[in-house]
C-alpha cells in the first residue's frame, strides 16, 4: 500500500471525530437559520437602501405614489413649512411642482424620483389590461453571431476592416434567408397580453430579454451568472479552510514529527493529507451540479454536468494549493487567516469579475467561471477554450505544491522563520535539487506572471484609459522583473555562488533567457485568442524575437550587476529600476497604440 | 467565584501582547490589503456594470457616433425625429439582406425592423432589434437606443391613450433640471461605505477566533492560567485589542473618503456603531472559540454566523447596513438613531452575559 493511502485514511478518521454530537447540532441549526434568512431575503428583496431619501408633499394624495419606491420616506407637510423647509428634505414637491435643495444628495433624489413615477406610471397602465392601446411599442430582441473582433479599449465603429467579413457570400445568402424566414414566422409570437413581460423561465437560468417595451429593455448583462458561480465556490471557501486548519494542526505542537520521522516522503504526506479533502469537495460539487441542473437525463446533460466538475477541478486545486503553502507559511492562525482571505479575495476578483462579462465580450473567457455559465447555459465548450482558461490554474497550483513540498521539512515547519525567508528556502531547495537552474526557474514562474497580468487587466479596466495602460505597463514589467531576479537573488543571498564579475552575468542571461523562452512556449499555447488586444499586446511584445530577447537580459543583468556591486540589500530599488527601464522599452515598442 | 473577576490591567497587558504580534506579523498590512482590494473590486462592479443602465453615469465617456440600420418598406418618418439629439444614426435599408451584409462588415451596429402599424393605428407596433452577440457593442448600443425608443412609445402613447376612459397621468414638474445620476450617489452610500465600515469588524471577529483557539490548541492557555490572571481577563484582553481595531480602520476609511471630497454626516455615531457591531461580532466569535477550541470548526461556524447576519442586514428599515446609509447622509433624525443605536447595543450587554456563562461553565468543567 502506498504510504499517501494511510495518511489520507488517517485523516478521514481524524476529520470524523472533529464533528461531535454538538458541533453537529449547531451546524444544522445555523444551516437551518442560513436557509430561512435567505428565503426572507429573497421575499422581501434588499432594503438596503430604505429611507435614504426624504421628501415633503403638500398634496397627500402624492405619498401613497411615492412610497412605492423604498427610498423615500415622505411626509406631508403645510405649504407655508414647505417653502421653509431648507435642508430638512431633499425633494419638496408643493401642488404638483417638484423642487430639490441643490445638494448632491437631492439631485440624485430626483433622479431616483423620475423612476419612481415611470414606475408608477407603467404599474397603472398595466392595470388598464388594454395591452393595444397602453403598451403600442413592442420589442423583440434577438442577437446575431458576428465576427470576433477584439476591442477593449476602442470604441468607434467606423474602421471596419476588410478581413473581417465572414464566410463566403453564399453562406451569407443562406443565413440572411433563414433570418427572413424566421422573421416572418415572427409576427405570429407578438405578445398579446401584459404577461409576457414577465421573464419567461422555460428551464433555463440565464434568460436573456426577449420580449421587452421600450421602457422595460435593458442591456443584456448576465447577473445572475455570478450567483451561481457564487454557489459553486462557496463550498470550496469552507473546506479549503478546515483544509489549511488541518495542515496547520501539523504544525501545531510538532504533531507532524513523528510522521516525518517515519519511512514516508513529504511529498506522500503532502498527497495524503489533500486528497480526502479533494474528493469530498469534489462531491459536494457533484450534489451542487445535480441541484442546479437536475437529475442528468440523457447522455449529453451527463457529459455538461462532468464538464462543469472538470472546470471547477482546477479551481479547487488551485484554492488548496494557497491554503496549502500559506499554512506552512503562517506563524501562527491569525497570520494564516489574512494570508488565506487576502488569497481567496484575490482570486475570486479574478474568478468572478470577467464572468460578467460571459455573454458580451471574449475576455471573459480568462476566467473558468465564464465557462461554467456557459455551461449552464446548456451551451458546450471548446478543448480550447477550456485549456485557455484552466491552464495557469493547474499550471500555478501544481508548481505551488511542489514548491511547499520542498519546505515540508521539520526546518521550515516548525520554526518562526519569517514568510519571504520561507519562499527563500523555497527556491533555494528547488535551486541545489537536481533539475535546479536559474534557466528553469524563469520558465516555471511563468504561470504566475501570467495570472498576476489577467488580475491585472481585471483590476485596471475601471482606470481611465491612458492611465490604465501605463499603469499596466509599469506593473506587469516590475512583475517579470522579480520573476526574473529571484533566483538570482536567492543564489547570491545564501551565498550559493561565488560573488564574481563573471557569475552574476552568467546568471542574468540564463535567466533572462529561461524567461524568453518561457514566454513564447506560453505565447504558442494559450495566448493566441487576446492576443489582439492593447492589453495583449503588453504582455507579450509581438514578432521581433531577438529585441525582447536583449531586454529581458538587460532587466535582469541591471539586477545582477547591482546585487554583485552593491549588495542584495539593493534588491528592491534595483527591481524598481529595472522595472522602469523595461517600462520604457515597452512603451517605446506600443507607441502607435498608445499616441498614434 | 474568583475566576470570573475582570482586572483591567492584566486585560490591558494581553491586549498589548497581541498587539506586538500583529505587529511583527505585518498582518496590517494585509488587513489593509484585503479592504483596499474589496473597494477595488467593487468600484468596478458598478462602474464596469451598472453605468450600462445609466447613460448619465457614464458622462464622460465620449462615444462616439453608432450607425443602425432600420429597415422600413413604409419609410415611417416618425421613428427619426427621435434619434434626432442622441447618438445614434438611422440608416434606412430597402430590405434585411443589404442591412444583414452592412452588419456583418461593420457599417451598421444593430438592426431593427418595424412593423408597418401606424401610430394612430390599434394593432401593436413590433420592432425586431437584432444585436451583435458576445459582444460589448450589444450593451451600448440597446444603452444609446433605450431613450429615443421610449421618446417614440411616449409620442405613440400620447395619441392612444385618449381612448382608455378614465386614464390622467400624473404630471408633475420637475423644477430643477440638474441632470446628475443616482447610481454614482447610491453606490458610494448604500454599497461602498456600509461595506467598507463593517469589514474591519468582520475581520476582528475572525482575528478573535484565530487568538482564542491558538490558546488551545498550542495549549499555552495552561501556562497563561498559571500566572494571576483569570481566562476571563485573556479572553477580554484578546476581545479588547480586536474591537478597538475596527472603528480605527473605519476611522481612516472616513478621512480617506472625505480627502475625496465625500461629504460624511454622523462621523462620531458611526463610529460609535461601528464599535457596537464590532463587540457583537467579536463576543460572539469569543463565545464560539471557548465552545469549540478548535479553529477549523471555529471559524466555520464564526463564517456562517457573518454570512446569517449579513443577510438579516438586509431585512428591515435601520438594519445595521442601513442604518450606516442613514446617518452618513442624514436621513434620519437624532431620536430615531439614537433610539436604534442603543436598541442595538442591547445585543453586547447579553452576549457578554452568556460569555461568563460559558467560561464559569469551562471553570467548573475543570
Amino acid at each position: 500500500m502506498h504510504g499517501w493511502v494511510t495518511i489520507a485514511k488517517w485523516e478521514f478518521i481524524r476529520s470524523k471525530q472533529r464533528f461531535d454530537r454538538k458541533s453537529l447540532l449547531l451546524l444544522f441549526i445555523l444551516l437551518i437559520l442560513l436557509t430561512a434568512a435567505s428565503y426572507a431575503a429573497v421575499r422581501t428583496g434588499l432594503n438596503m437602501n430604505n429611507d435614504i431619501y426624504q421628501v415633503a408633499v403638500t398634496d397627500p394624495d402624492l405619498v401613497s405614489i411615492i412610497e412605492t419606491d423604498q427610498r423615500f420616506e415622505v411626509r406631508i407637510v403645510d405649504k407655508y413649512t414647505a417653502r421653509n423647509i431648507g435642508d430638512k428634505a431633499d425633494v419638496v414637491i408643493i401642488g404638483t411642482n417638484v423642487y430639490g435643495s441643490g445638494t448632491r444628495k437631492s439631485a440624485a433624489a430626483i433622479e431616483a424620483l423620475k423612476i419612481a413615477l415611470k414606475n408608477y406610471r407603467e404599474s397603472v397602465l398595466i392595470s388598464f389590461n388594454d395591452i393595444n392601446n397602453t403598451h403600442p411599442v413592442w420589442l423583440t430582441i434577438h442577437y446575431l453571431e458576428r465576427q470576433e473582433n477584439f476591442q477593449v479599449l476602442r470604441t468607434d465603429s467606423g474602421t471596419p476592416a476588410t478581413s473581417e467579413g465572414s464566410g463566403t457570400p453564399g453562406s451569407n445568402q443562406d443565413e440572411i434567408s433563414a433570418l427572413e424566414r424566421e422573421e416572418a414566422d415572427a409576427d405570429e409570437t407578438v405578445p398579446t397580453t401584459i404577461t409576457d413581460l414577465q421573464p419567461k423561465s422555460n428551464g433555463k437560468l440565464f434568460n436573456e430579454q426577449e420580449f421587452a417595451t421600450p421602457t422595460t429593455f435593458n442591456p443584456p448583462i448576465p447577473f445572475t451568472s455570478i450567483l451561481y458561480s457564487f454557489i459553486f465556490v462557496f463550498p470550496i471557501y469552507f473546506i479549503s479552510q478546515f483544509y489549511s486548519s488541518s495542515i496547520m494542526d501539523e504544525r501545531t505542537n510538532r504533531k507532524c514529527q513523528l510522521v516525518l520521522v517515519a519511512p514516508l516522503r513529504g511529498m506522500d504526506i503532502v498527497i495524503g493529507k489533500t486528497v480526502p479533502y479533494l474528493l469530498v469537495t469534489m462531491g459536494i460539487l457533484g450534489v451542487v451540479t445535480l441541484f442546479i441542473k437536475g437529475l442528468p437525463l440523457d447522455l449529453e446533460m451527463l457529459k455538461n454536468s462532468i464538464l462543469i466538475l472538470a472546470v471547477l477541478f482546477p479551481i479547487v486545486l488551485l484554492f488548496f494549493a494557497l491554503s496549502f503553502f500559506s499554512a506552512i507559511l503562517s506563524r501562527s492562525f491569525k497570520e494564516l487567516t489574512f494570508a488565506t482571505v487576502f488569497l481567496t479575495v484575490i482570486v475570486s476578483g479574478y474568478l468572478f469579475f470577467p464572468a460578467v462579462f460571459a455573454n458580451v465580450h471574449v475576455v471573459s473567457s480568462i476566467s473558468p467561471m465564464t465557462l461554467i455559465v456557459h455551461l449552464i447555459e446548456e451551451n458546450t465548450i471548446e478543448l480550447n477554450e477550456y485549456i485557455f482558461s484552466t491552464l495557469p490554474f493547474y499550471f500555478v497550483a501544481v508548481s505551488v505544491y511542489v514548491f511547499g513540498t520542498y519546505i515540508f521539512r521539520e526546518e521550515d515547519l516548525f520554526t518562526q522563520k519569517p514568510i519571504t525567508e520561507k519562499i527563500l528556502d523555497c527556491i533555494e531547495l528547488y535551486l541545489i535539487g537536481p533539475f535546479g537552474s536559474v534557466f528553469l526557474l524563469s520558465i516555471i514562474l511563468i504561470p504566475f506572471v501570467f495570472m498576476a497580468q489577467l488580475m491585472l487587466i481585471v483590476m485596471l479596466f475601471n482606470l481611465p484609459f491612458p492611465f490604465s495602460v501605463f499603469t499596466m505597463i509599469f506593473l506587469s514589467a516590475l512583475i517579470e522583473e522579480i520573476v526574473k531576479s529571484i533566483g538570482i537573488f536567492t543564489l547570491m543571498k545564501k551565498g550559493l555562488v561565488p560573488m564574481n564579475f563573471k557569475s552574476a552575468v552568467m546568471l542574468a542571461v540564463f535567466a533572462g533567457a529561461g524567461f524568453f523562452v518561457g514566454e513564447k512556449l506560453l505565447l504558442i499555447i494559450t495566448l493566441a485568442p487576446i492576443a489582439t488586444s492593447v492589453f495583449g499586446l503588453v504582455m507579450n511584445m509581438g514578432a521581433l524575437l531577438l529585441i525582447p530577447l536583449i531586454i529581458h537580459i538587460a532587466g535582469v543583468m541591471i539586477i545582477s550587476l547591482g546585487l554583485y556591486n552593491r549588495g542584495v540589500k539593493y534588491y528592491i530599488p534595483l527591481v524598481v529600476l529595472a522595472g522602469i527601464i523595461h517600462s520604457l522599452y515597452n512603451i517605446f515598442i506600443l507607441r502607435g497604440v498608445l499616441f498614434g | 467565584m474568583a475566576d470570573i473577576k475582570i482586572t483591567p490591567r492584566n486585560v490591558i497587558s494581553i491586549s498589548k501582547k497581541e498587539f506586538r504580534g500583529l505587529k511583527t506579523e505585518k498582518t496590517f498590512l494585509l488587513i489593509v490589503l484585503i479592504q483596499f482590494f474589496i473597494a477595488l473590486f467593487s468600484t468596478f462592479l458598478v462602474f464596469g456594470l451598472a453605468s450600462f443602465y445609466d447613460p448619465s453615469a457614464l458622462g464622460e465617456l465620449k462615444l462616439k457616433n453608432t450607425n443602425i440600420a432600420l429597415v422600413d418598406n413604409n419609410n415611417n418618418n416618425e421613428l427619426y425625429q427621435f434619434f434626432g439629439n442622441s447618438r445614434v444614426s438611422l440608416i434606412p435599408y430597402e430590405n434585411f439582406g443589404d442591412a444583414y451584409t452592412d452588419f456583418q462588415s461593420r457599417q451598421v451596429e444593430a438592426i431593427i425592423l418595424i412593423s408597418d402599424e401606424p401610430s394612430q393605428g390599434y394593432g401593436i407596433i413590433n420592432m425586431e432589434i437584432y444585436l451583435p452577440k458576445s459582444d460589448l457593442k450589444a450593451i451600448l448600443v440597446s444603452m444609446q437606443l433605450k431613450e429615443p425608443l421610449e421618446k417614440f412609445e411616449q409620442s405613440v402613447r400620447d395619441i392612444r391613450i385618449k381612448r382608455i376612459a378614465g386614464y390622467t397621468p400624473l404630471d408633475l414638474n420637475i423644477m430643477d433640471e440638474s441632470r446628475t445620476s443616482s447610481t454614482y450617489f447610491e453606490f458610494l452610500y448604500v454599497a461602498l461605505l456600509p461595506l467598507l465600515m463593517f469589514t474591519p469588524a468582520f475581520i476582528s471577529g475572525g482575528v478573535a477566533v484565530d487568538l482564542i483557539t491558538e490558546e488551545f490548541e498550542l495549549k499555552t492557555l495552561d501556562l497563561l492560567l498559571v500566572t494571576p490572571v483569570s481566562l476571563l481577563d485573556i479572553v477580554s484582553g484578546k476581545m479588547l485589542l480586536t474591537v478597538i481595531i475596527a472603528p480605527v480602520q473605519a476611522f481612516v476609511w472616513i478621512l480617506l473618503l472625505m480627502l475625496n471630497g465625500i461629504v460624511i454626516y454622523n462621523v462620531a455615531a458611526i463610529l460609535l456603531f461601528v464599535l457596537i457591531i464590532a463587540l457583537i461580532l467579536v463576543l460572539a466569535s469569543s463565545i464560539i472559540s471557548l465552545v469549540f477550541k478548535e479553529r477549523g470548526l471555529s471559524q466555520l461556524f464564526y463564517s456562517l454566523l457573518l454570512i446569517i447576519s449579513f443577510l438579516i442586514s438586509y431585512l428591515f428599515t435601520n438594519s445595521p447596513l442601513n442604518l450606516i446609509t442613514r446617518l452618513s447622509i442624514q436621513s434620519i433624525g437624532g431620536l430615531e438613531s439614537g433610539l436604534w443605536i442603543g436598541g442595538y447595543s442591547l445585543i453586547p450587554v447579553i452576549l457578554f452575559v452568556v460569555l461568563i456563562g460559558t467560561v464559569k461553565s469551562r471553570y467548573t468543567n475543570r
